[in-house]
């Protein structure tokens, strides 16, 4: 009975809340635009990540948050959130920071690998990107980026809904709270 | 005839309690409050699940430029920026060489929807130690003064704590206590066994975790753990204005809630001597109002509070209304925290916690109390809890692919977020005052606030960051990090106003010539004017003062209430 009532209420709060975000969202485009006509473009890739950075994004996400018994970072729908970060809420020095970083990335594994990363199979950008990642934590200030956007990742990752409640353990109502309980009982470490 | 029998200025902590009060005893009561109107519906967002939180819960540039002070506070997200002053607005200035965090929320409920919820009664030993020490002026009151309000405002309010029988925080009326964790259960075993003098304790929090049956009759409900009551609370578990006081006021029909509207000046009428309202400006349109009322309780917060006093100067009261004592906007009080860690407890890998308690563990003060210190006066109390650490602790390490990810989802060890809270001394050198041309859009005075820590407040706070150190080792703990007292400066410690405690600068004695207020929180100057904000506080105890605000709230209201009954006022 509380139960119920109370998502219902949940279901509830959320459709307003939604609602109240898209008009939100809707109100910062706007001013967005009205500000672009009269602002010299300094990035040379533009105000989105380009169709080849958000490429490199997902294979480096998904390389680091495969697919598993749970979703992976690009089934979590990490991409879109990091693209939403660069466009909406990153500033010309973060964008520039990004696209540097994914320059350097991109560049790095084209003569380690030959190829593109978003183009290696799989076994190739684990193997590519283990060593790199294993060097960026040995060495500081070998690629701080690198860590900055693993993490950045791996937050969107662990923040999605499959992340939350599927990778992890998510309960948004416990209804009280026990100090001291066998681990066996929640193996998952709490989303929040 | 005047508008109302009562006028309280502000809906905040105390202006709830002053209202619920004098409505309950039959009187007519507005509250007038300068923010707008909280509706749970649009404001709320504990039903906000992690992927539906903006950016990542990033602060933008945006949330910068609209608060640039406001954003620093520990409690400032993308679920909770509704609720703090948008700075550009609501400007302050500081003296040369000072910094201060004037941390605020205007709107129904003020800070009380965002509080931490500590809840700790000052002691004897609080209300004597000016008298003893010498700092500042002896309390007006004593313990057992008070002891029966405590009693009042936890039974209403609801406070989650355990019986202690401690003569340094004296127990209440408690709802049951939260569980400590394993790793808590430990550290306290071991630190009590390494310090006798020492106690840690669950803390003593504003969260019904049994209601009562007047609580639920207000719409009130259990505790459901989620740690999310920064961003206001469907459940109506802790307390707050909006759920509890003023839905009790309003059940009596006596009260009158004026929203959107500032308030400028106390009006004074010099020949009986006597408040008559005040006046208003609604902050949306502008239009000025004099509103007036029998009786006049100020609680717009310390700062808030000294402000309108200061700005109702006449040529009767050159220096501010109810302040012939020249010491209103002086003793400008806070707590200073510090002394935090980075410490882990090795163990307990099989043992996990369920729900998010919101609240930790408390180490009541024993610094110049069960433990003598040659250099300082006063002490300082711990909140601090011992939580498993999760995946926001490990995406930061090396590793990729599914060893990662299984990394990550596997909790990690006992870890420790502690912090002490410091007592500042009364000092008359700390002051809030108007300046001199500088106007908001409403037209009122900046206020300048000149506070700085002194001797007494760095030495305590070495003191603390020793004992953090000295309280992990005797747990066992694997220290990581903890400041080195040495360095310790008043320059370096955490700024005053940023322990969100601001108070002492109308404050309350014996002697109309060196304090504002006398023992029942009425000026000494002016009889129907009342002051139960935090500006009041005589001392500061290291307490978290909220509860402290209501029990005086509550215990001035009856007297003004006797006083109208009786014809007096």
């Amino acid at each position: 009975m509380t139960n119920s009532f109370m998502s219902n209420r949940r279901d509830a709060l959320k459709g307003l809340l939604a609602i109240s975000a898209a008009g939100a969202l809707a109100a910062c485009k706007a001013s967005g635009e009205a500000g672009d006509a009269s602002k010299p473009k300094v990035l040379s890739g533009g105000p989105k990540l380009t169709t080849a950075e958000m490429a490199l994004v997902a294979a480096l996400a998904q390389t680091i948050i495969p697919k598993t018994e749970t979703a992976g970072a690009v089934e979590a729908g990490v991409p879109a959130v990091i693209q939403t970060l660069f466009t909406e809420w990153g500033d010309d020095n973060y964008r520039n920071y990004w696209r540097a970083g994914l320059n350097g990335l991109e560049q790095h594994f084209l003569q380690a690998g030959g190829q593109n990363f978003a183009k290696m199979v799989p076994s190739q950008q684990a193997n590519l990107l283990g060593k790199y990642d294993a060097k960026a934590y040995a060495e500081a200030g070998f690629d701080d980026f690198y860590k900055n956007m693993k993490s950045t990742i791996a937050t969107a990752y662990y923040m999605s809904e499959p992340g939350a409640t599927e990778e992890l353990a998510y309960e948004p109502v416990p209804g009280e709270f026990k100090g001291c309980v066998p681990l066996s009982d929640q193996p998952k470490t709490w989303a929040t | 005839m005047a508008d109302f029998d009562v006028i309280v200025v502000g809906s905040g902590m105390s202006g709830g309690w002053v209202a619920k009060e004098l409505c309950e005893r039959g009187f007519k009561v507005a509250v007038i409050e300068r923010g707008r109107q909280i509706t749970p519906e649009k404001d709320y967002t504990d039903m906000v699940d992690p992927w539906d939180t903006p950016n990542l819960d990033r602060t933008s540039d945006e949330d910068k430029a609209k608060h640039p002070v406001q954003h620093t506070v520990y409690a400032f997200n993308q679920n909770t920026k509704q609720y703090w002053v948008d700075d550009n607005k609501n400007p302050y200035e500081v003296a040369e060489g000072t910094k201060y965090g004037w941390l605020r929320g205007y709107q129904t409920g003020g800070r009380s929807i965002m509080w931490g919820r500590q809840s700790y009664r000052m002691s004897e030993i609080d209300f004597e130690a000016n008298k003893k020490d010498g700092h500042g002026v002896d309390w007006p009151v004593r313990y057992a003064d008070i002891e029966p309000w405590y009693d009042k405002v936890e039974y209403f309010a609801g406070i989650s704590g355990s019986m202690e029988g401690l003569d340094i925080l004296p127990d209440g009326v408690f709802q049951p206590p939260h569980e400590l964790t394993c790793a808590e259960v430990e550290f306290k075993a071991k630190v009590e066994e390494t310090f006798p003098g020492r106690k840690v304790i669950p803390g003593r929090v504003a969260n019904l975790t049994k209601p009562t049956p007047e609580q639920t009759a207000l719409g009130r409900g259990q505790c459901q753990a989620r740690d999310l009551c920064y961003r206001g609370c469907s459940f109506g578990a802790y307390f707050n204005s909006n759920v509890a006081t003023l839905p009790a006021a309003k059940l009596t029909g006596n009260l009158t809630m004026i929203t959107d509207t500032a308030v400028l000046k106390v009006d004074h009428d010099m020949e009986t001597g006597r408040a008559t309202g005040v006046q208003t400006i609604n902050v949306e349109t502008k239009e000025t109002k004099t509103i007036t009322a029998r009786v006049v309780f100020l609680n717009a917060s310390t700062i808030g509070t000294t402000m309108i006093l200061l700005n109702s100067a006449h040529e009767g009261a050159p220096n501010g209304l109810a302040n012939s004592s020249g010491q209103l906007g002086k003793n400008l009080m806070d707590h200073v925290a510090g002394a935090g860690a980075a410490a882990t407890m090795p163990g307990f890998e099989d043992k996990y916690h369920y729900g998010k308690r919101p609240n930790g563990f408390y180490i009541p003060r024993f610094r110049n109390h069960t433990e003598e210190s040659s250099d300082s006066v006063r002490g300082y109390g711990y909140q601090g809890r011992i939580y498993r650490e999760s995946w926001q602790s490990n995406v930061g390490d090396a590793g990729i692919g599914p060893d990662y990810k299984e990394a990550n989802s596997k909790p990690g060890p006992w870890s420790v977020g502690i912090v002490a809270f410091c007592e500042i001394l009364p000092d008359e050198r700390n002051t809030v005052t108007l300046h001199p041309t500088r106007k908001d859009e409403w037209g009122m005075p900046v206020p300048v606030i000149n506070q700085k820590h002194r001797e007494n407040e760095v030495a305590l706070m070495k003191h603390a960051t020793r004992d953090t150190k000295l309280m992990l080792e005797a747990a066992g703990m694997i220290v990581h990090h903890t400041d080195n007292p040495d360095d310790i400066t008043a320059e370096n410690m955490s700024a005053p106003g940023r322990g969100i405690h601001e108070m002492g600068t109308a404050r309350m004695g014996r002697d109309p010539k060196t304090s504002v207020l006398n023992q029942w929180n009425q000026s000494w100057d002016v009889e129907n004017l009342f002051i139960t904000d935090g500006s009041f506080m005589t001392s500061g105890g290291c307490q978290n003062p909220s509860i402290t605000y209501m029990a005086f709230s509550a215990r001035a209201a009856d007297y003004a209430a006797k006083l109208m009954e009786s014809g007096e006022l």
